[in-house]
């Protein structure tokens, strides 16, 4: 029951980071039917910054602001300058761009800090806490990374639920050429859902190094993992892809707990639910393409 | 209104336009004169080059000659995005809703060409919340369904919520690509209608496009056949339905 409770929380915990890479992705492939498969490497480029601002500042908070706006600010880069000349163009050229774009940044990261594993800070206490005598198998800090990326998905949520900025975006998003036609300039506001595509990733790879090491390719599995758990919610939906991410969370926590061996099946499960998703419901758990084409 | 005045006052004039998609040139130098608060209906056979003249005049796709005049500006070759700043508001073919956004969500996108608020000379909420109060008066069934998606609604009702759109614009030149396509004849009639207030009780400009030409032609004061890619009539709408020949060689009635 304990280890039951245990398996829970850290797949819970792991679930959060999962959704963030995942709604990241779900963002920039909203817009332009793009997946960026730089996703990855753009949030280890912006840990590897933030690591080198902590180790000059002394200061965690500063190199956490640092990496989230490094994220936006670096999206918003590679949109303008790398995705804008593809688009108008054949879809495989952005997937190719976005693919040169991981191995760019992981080439260019491994020749500015290094190749070696470096460790991560933890913003709080690593040690797991305990409910009475019972350890629950999270420290303090596993609770910072749920509530960190509840808070950030959540206003979010909001801002694209009740603002204007928000509203615009999701007008860009399911009809480009209405809202261009209604005054709409839809190419900015790719370049911010770029933004705040690359200010999630930024977030999940702050959170997630503590307990992964940071290394040029220390974000391709997290990628992997994202990209199912986006899968899983559909692709298209910001809350298919927390709920994919914290369900991708629980799974693999399982797996790697019950299962003989688990640890190295934990891929595999993962793949095979892909699968099973992808067979019973092919547009994803929150898909609204079934409800469209009635 | 006689054709003189409607080609003394032109709120929009389209000069010698050619327009086309890759290898295709679809609009090979059309001129037309839309004359203000008037209605001037396009008609043609399909692959006529009617759709492709709206898709020029609002910036959907980029004229390779001509000039687009409004206000006495030459306005080819600017974006959707500024074109509707200038007052030019389109409603494509379709019934253009965006079934994912509510009634009122969609209302709001209506109004995305107003100066923003935060950069000075933008217009207060309230001004907003009046323009949105005005739409649902004037279209009662949308203030109904104000929370409900635009998927859930009628055809009639997608084509009231696409015009109510357009207008939050506050466009001088309304262009309607058929508006009327795939609605029953009482709701088409409707439609033509409403078309016709819109220009004579609120002085916009309207240029209509139609399969339907006999329907267009009682509505409009103005009419412009194109075959081609090129004029081949322009006269004011009686004439054009008069025209028996005219009528059975390129209109289908």
């Amino acid at each position: 029951m304990v280890e039951f409770l245990q398996f829970t929380l850290s797949g819970v915990v792991f679930g959060m980071i999962y959704a963030a890479v995942a709604l990241s992705l779900v963002l920039i492939w909203r817009g332009t039917r793009l997946l960026n498969y730089g996703q990855g490497a753009m949030a280890m480029f912006t840990t590897f910054v933030a690591i080198e601002v902590i180790y000059r500042t002394g200061s965690y908070w500063t190199g956490f602001a640092v990496a989230l706006a490094a994220g936006a600010v670096l999206g918003a880069a590679c949109q303008l300058t790398i995705i804008r000349p593809t688009m108008n163009k054949p879809p495989l050229n952005a997937v190719i761009v976005t693919i040169g774009l991981l191995t760019l940044l992981e080439g260019l990261a491994g020749i500015l800090f290094g190749g070696q594993y470096r460790s991560f800070p933890a913003a709080f206490s690593v040690t797991g806490l305990r409910a009475g005598g019972t350890p629950l198998g999270v420290s303090r800090f596993d609770v910072f990374v749920a509530v960190a990326v509840l808070v950030v998905t959540g206003a979010l949520a909001a801002a694209f639920r009740y603002t204007s900025a928000g509203l615009r975006m999701r007008a860009a998003a399911f009809s480009p050429t209405i809202a261009r036609l209604s005054g709409i300039r839809v190419a900015r506001v790719l370049t911010i859902g770029w933004a705040l595509a690359g200010l999630l990733g930024a977030l999940a790879g702050v959170l997630v190094s503590p307990s992964t090491f940071l290394y040029p390719d220390s974000m391709d599995t997290i990628f992997v993992f994202g990209f199912t758990a986006a899968v899983i919610g559909g692709l298209d939906s910001a809350v298919g892809s927390v709920v994919g991410g914290l369900l991708l969370g629980l799974a693999l926590s399982y797996a790697g707990g019950y299962l003989h061996s688990g640890a190295s099946l934990v891929p595999l499960v993962a793949l095979g639910i892909l699968v099973v998703v992808l067979m019973v419901r092919p547009g994803g758990l929150f898909s609204a393409t079934a409800v469209r084409r009635v | 209104m006689s054709s003189e005045t409607v080609s003394a006052t032109p709120a929009l004039a389209v000069e010698e336009l050619v327009a086309g998609y890759g290898g295709v040139t679809a609009l090979n130098g059309v001129s037309i004169s839309a004359g203000t608060a008037a209605i001037t209906a396009v008609l043609g056979a399909n692959g006529a080059g009617k759709t492709t003249l709206l898709r020029a005049v609002s910036g959907m796709i980029r004229p390779r000659r001509g000039r687009i005049l409004l206000g006495g500006g030459d306005l080819a070759g600017r974006s959707p995005e500024q074109m509707v700043r200038a007052g030019i508001a389109h409603v494509p073919e379709g019934q253009g809703v965006i079934p994912e956004l509510t009634v009122e969500e969609n209302l709001r996108v209506g109004m995305m060409s107003w100066p923003s608020a935060f950069r000075g000379g933008g217009r207060p909420r309230a001004e907003r919340a009046a323009a949105l109060d005005e739409a649902y008066q004037r279209f009662p069934p949308l203030a109904v369904r104000r929370r409900k998606l635009a998927s859930s609604l009628s055809g009639g009702e997608r084509q009231m919520l696409v015009i109510a759109r357009a207008l939050l614009a506050r466009p001088r030149v309304l262009l309607l690509d058929e508006p009327s396509l795939g609605l029953a004849p009482r709701i088409m009639a409707q439609v033509m209608d409403l078309v016709v207030q819109l220009s004579r009780e609120h002085g916009i400009t309207i240029v209509l496009v139609e399969q339907n030409a006999r329907g267009a032609l009682a509505i409009a004061d103005h009419g412009v056949v194109l075959n081609l890619g090129r004029v081949v009539a322009a006269a004011d709408a009686p004439t054009l339905a008069a025209d028996v020949a005219l009528r059975h060689h390129y209109l289908g009635f």
